[in-house]
């Protein structure tokens, strides 16, 4: 294998210098004859054509946001994705929520050039800004400009723009070029962009200030209308949008108002819930999930819960052993670990039995090992792995020790308080095998960058994850010589290295998918990672009078916001309007789990599966 | 300290205290309660106290003995684990063979979960335990106890520590005074203003926290509320006659300290030092309830507040009861004890000329 990626990137290499020396301004009409579009109109629409459109969403936000900038100081906070989903950040092209196939949304068909990086878009000439103007190529040139200029004040923004994009063209109007800096099998999710209306922002000096709290135009369904500091703001639906006559927008975007109130204690919010003041709230604790739930609303059917369970992916969360440090050298000792964590205990005792074992470092991916068997809880294998790993003898304090008099000890650094409670359980049944694990509590910036700077025995880690894993910052072995990266283990070999590469760099979806399985399988056998839970569900609660589509929800939701499927019906608003005026019960019940994309029975079955196995 | 003889007031404001009977039988109770607690690991421990087994006697309290000591088997068939002394008591009991286990009055020790509950923790009082258990299922009442002994020894010897460091630095400061007092003084002015909280974090980044780091950091705090009362002391007693008499007979400057200034100066020391251990325990229960204390799991009551107060245990109300009533309590003995030590040695009281 190592060879074979060696060989690849030898045979890129004159590509690659082709393409950079190739002169990039050539004659643009004869660079886009031989051009083949390719569109996608054959998958089914994103919402339910028959959704209603009107009525009023009340919802809540943790703060007031700082800026209406999508860019600049302080504009990557909570609101960000209110503003990219509603108004400012929509894609070119996108995945289908359901499908995964790419549609088109900001364009009518695409192109991808055979280097991997090179893609022409042919935008759609009905698109317009809210003001009337039309939406064209100059705009995401804008958008590349203002993403490169300094007086944005925005250095991640600036190090996005030079790592990601080599350059952005408006060829035609509605002809865009755009010219990534490296190739990738997915060019189309890497090298995406969005508009900035050129009419209406300068990149000038004192940017930041003059846009801080600007309505610009809007080339999404919404505008904000009303904003109060430190309470709420509105956002009002666009009635003519040009976008709700394309296929796959109908029934999506249906709500006429969207009132966003700022309450900043979750506790709190679940009150206003409670009261009716609210029309949505995401319950984010088992144990409210499983105790608090009983309310008047919810008795009376003017409120609803749901248990949706989704399709996305978790990111990778558990205990991380520092392969550095001695204690953790030795596979025995690291296997001997696994076996001792007893998922099953705290999942049953500490949270309401709500979630499930992860196995794979790729878990809700389609590069999920899924027959991987996870260790689960058992002593008699875990005290095997103890004597190899030298570790027979109980000291006087009933801790193990080796023949060198070294004890089974090491320190569990950690940087959220929440978890103390499950670390503690954890930390008993070690003890009770002859192994002691202290516990230390640390700041979260400073046990985050402890992480990364490999300052740690063992650790947990969290990270979130997109819809691809990304193995190279997690397991490569360049990673592994410098510190200050995710390769928090200090993990990597030849061998898994080019598993990785054949990932990033084979076109071929079977290969790469047999490499990240081979290298899934690795990861779990070298022990140096436990896995601990994961939430493959949205538990939320919602007024009476909200309606979702008969397939419910798109199968990649992460926010039930984010294409807002569901609608508001005026008829039943206004039954629930009587029934609590009248302190009426209108007795309906839901289901309150629902699973149309089978990912609960998948989890589960595998859970058995491995069992059995 | 101890060197000096007990003058006659000190004799009287001794008297005085105890006949002010609040403060008195608070000390008292306290005092019996401190050393009641160093005893904690034979009231409320999951090992026995003494366990007679085929002719030997063991004292397991602090022995780490094997089931295999005591011929048990845990669900694994190991037996290399720790013993389980409530089922050997019952078997032993059961096989009436002479062997016997006693073991303490509350058999759960502050640290293991008891899952032997069919709901989730944290489980309400009942026979077993009394107080009910925490969120991770571990004894309240064991937990109290062994955190008011943590509670008031790091509190005593933090006291001790700081008061001791404050008086010899603030006596100097005031006896030498000049140089050495003009620079001394700005030093603690520029070391007061260190944000204390932050220090703690930081350092609890670079070192391993526990029980005598904590004792460290927080004396490196603790003396300097008492360096002022202490200097002003010493530069008013300094002045006076019965110091310029010794002086002119010719005293030693160690004489004079100690057998002359110092005497004269302790009514702040001795009126400040309960008020001190109030501010000791509180603040070690603060710095557990925000994580930044003793090192979970250790028993403390800052820990039991924060479990106390997080939201989902909003109806938990044996959770916040005990360590609520438990510092209420506690403060208000210390308390009492520093207001009649306060009264007892009011100067006022020997006042000739008003």
């Amino acid at each position: 294998m190592p060879g074979r990626s060696l060989a690849m990137r030898l045979l890129l290499l004159p590509l690659a210098l082709l393409l950079l020396s190739a002169p990039v301004t050539a004659d643009n009409a004869t660079e886009i004859t031989d051009i083949e579009w390719v569109t996608n109109m054959d998958d089914p629409p994103i919402g339910d054509p028959a959704a209603q459109k009107g009525g009023t969403f009340y919802t809540s936000m943790r703060a007031y946001p700082l800026t209406l900038r999508l860019v600049g100081p302080n504009s990557n906070d909570g609101f960000a994705a209110w503003k990219r989903a509603y108004t400012m950040g929509l894609s070119l092209v996108k995945r289908h929520p359901t499908t995964d196939n790419y549609i088109p949304v900001m364009v009518t068909h695409w192109s991808v050039q055979s280097d991997g990086r090179t893609i022409y878009y042919k935008l759609d000439p009905d698109a317009l800004w809210s003001d009337g103007e039309p939406v064209t190529a100059e705009d995401y040139v804008h958008t590349w400009h203002m993403m490169q200029s300094e007086n944005i004040v925005d250095p991640s923004i600036n190090q996005y723009a030079r790592d990601y994009y080599e350059e952005v063209v408006a060829l035609e109007p509605y002809l865009l070029k755009v010219v990534g800096k490296s190739e990738s099998w997915r060019p189309l999710d890497m090298f995406d962009l969005w508009a900035t209306p050129k009419h209406a922002v300068t990149l000038e000096e004192g940017f930041p200030e003059r846009y801080n709290n600007t309505v610009l135009p809007v080339q999404g369904p919404y505008v904000l209308t009303e904003q109060v500091a430190g309470q709420y703001v509105v956002f009002e639906r666009l009635k003519d949008w040009w976008g709700y006559g394309k296929h796959y927008m109908q029934g999506v975007y249906n709500v006429d108002r969207i009132r966003i109130r700022v309450i900043d204690d979750n506790d709190r919010a679940f009150d206003f819930f409670k009261k009716g003041e609210l029309s949505y709230y995401r319950v984010n604790t088992a144990k409210k999930w499983a105790e608090e739930m009983e309310f008047d609303a919810i008795k009376k059917g003017w409120a609803h819960r749901k248990r949706l369970f989704i399709d996305y992916p978790q990111g990778v969360y558990g205990f991380a052993m520092n392969l550095e440090k001695p204690i953790f050298q030795h596979k025995d000792f690291r296997k001997a670990i696994q076996y001792l964590f007893n998922f099953q205990e705290i999942n049953e005792k500490l949270m309401a039995n709500a979630y499930y074992q992860q196995v794979s470092a790729f878990t809700g991916t389609e590069y999920e090992n899924r027959d991987l068997v996870p260790y689960g809880f058992d002593p008699r294998k875990a005290r095997e792995h103890l004597r190899a790993a030298g570790f027979e003898k109980r000291g006087e304090d009933g801790i193990l020790v080796d023949a060198d008099g070294n004890r089974a000890s090491f320190t569990l650094s950690y940087g959220s308080k929440g978890l103390e409670r499950h670390m503690t359980v954890v930390k008993q049944t070690f003890q009770r095998f002859g192994v002691e694990m202290e516990l230390r509590l640390l700041e979260p910036g400073t046990n985050f960058r402890n992480g990364l700077e490999r300052e740690f025995e063992m650790t947990i880690v969290g990270r979130t994850a997109g819809l691809y894993p990304a193995p190279y910052q997690y397991f490569s072995s360049e990673l592994k010589e410098t510190k200050n990266n995710n390769n928090v283990w200090a993990f990597g070999t030849a061998h898994t290295d080019s598993l990785i590469d054949v990932y990033r760099f084979d076109t071929d979806k079977e290969q790469r998918v047999a490499a990240m399985y081979e290298l899934d399988a690795i990861i779990q056998d070298e022990a140096f990672y436990v896995p601990f839970w994961q939430a493959p569900f949205i538990r939320f609660l919602y007024t009476d009078a909200i309606v979702f589509p008969e397939f419910l929800f798109p199968k990649r939701t992460e926010q039930l916001t984010d294409w807002q499927v569901f609608w508001i019906d005026e008829q039943r608003a206004e039954r629930l309007e009587k029934a609590m005026a009248a302190d009426q019960s209108l007795g309906e019940d839901t289901a309150v789990d629902v699973d149309p994309y089978l990912v609960k029975d998948r989890i589960e079955a595998a859970l058995r599966a491995a069992a059995a196995r | 300290m101890m060197g000096l003889r007990l003058n006659p007031i000190t004799l009287k404001r001794l008297t005085r205290f105890r006949r002010i009977r609040r403060g008195f039988y608070s000390f008292v109770v306290l005092a019996a309660l401190t050393v009641l607690s160093l005893f904690s690991n034979y009231i409320a421990n999951r090992r026995a106290i003494v366990v007679s087994y085929e002719g030997t006697l063991y004292f397991p309290t602090f022995q780490y003995h094997d089931m295999a000591t005591f011929d048990q088997q845990d669900e694994y068939g190991f037996d290399d684990v720790e013993a389980d002394y409530l089922a050997l008591q019952n078997r032993l009991d059961a096989e009436d063979q002479g062997n016997w286990v006693l073991m303490p009055l509350v058999p759960f020790d502050p640290y293991e979960p008891d899952f032997n509950y069919d709901e989730s923790p944290p489980n309400p009082p009942d026979g077993r335990h009394w107080f009910g258990t925490d969120s991770q299922g571990r004894d309240v009442f064991a937990r109290l106890l062994y955190g008011f002994r943590i509670s008031i020894f790091f509190a005593a010897a933090l006291v001790f520590v700081g008061q001791a460091a404050g008086t010899a630095i603030g006596s100097l400061q005031g006896f030498l005074g000049g140089r050495f007092d003009i620079y001394s003084q700005r030093f603690i002015e520029v070391w007061s203003t260190l944000p204390f909280l932050y220090v703690v974090i930081l350092l609890a980044t670079f070192f391993k926290p526990g029980f005598l780091l904590l004792l460290a950091i927080m004396s490196l705090f603790e003396w300097i509320r008492m360096t002022y009362y202490m200097r002003t002391e010493m530069y008013r007693e300094k002045t006076k006659e019965y110091c310029l008499a010794a002086r002119s007979f010719g005293a030693s400057r160690t004489r004079l300290i100690f057998r002359h200034l110092l005497p004269n100066c302790l009514t702040p020391l001795v009126t400040i030092t309960p008020f001190a251990v109030v501010g000791g325990i509180s603040a070690l229960t603060a710095l557990d309830y925000l994580g930044y204390g003793l090192p979970a799991p250790t028993p403390s009551w800052g820990e039991m507040i924060d479990q106390a107060l997080s939201s989902q245990n909003r109806d938990k109300l044996w959770l916040s009861v005990a360590p609520f009533s438990a510092i209420s309590i506690t403060l208000l003995l210390v308390t009492l004890i520093g207001e009649s030590i306060r009264e007892a040695f009011d100067p006022k009281q020997y006042a000739h000329y008003r």
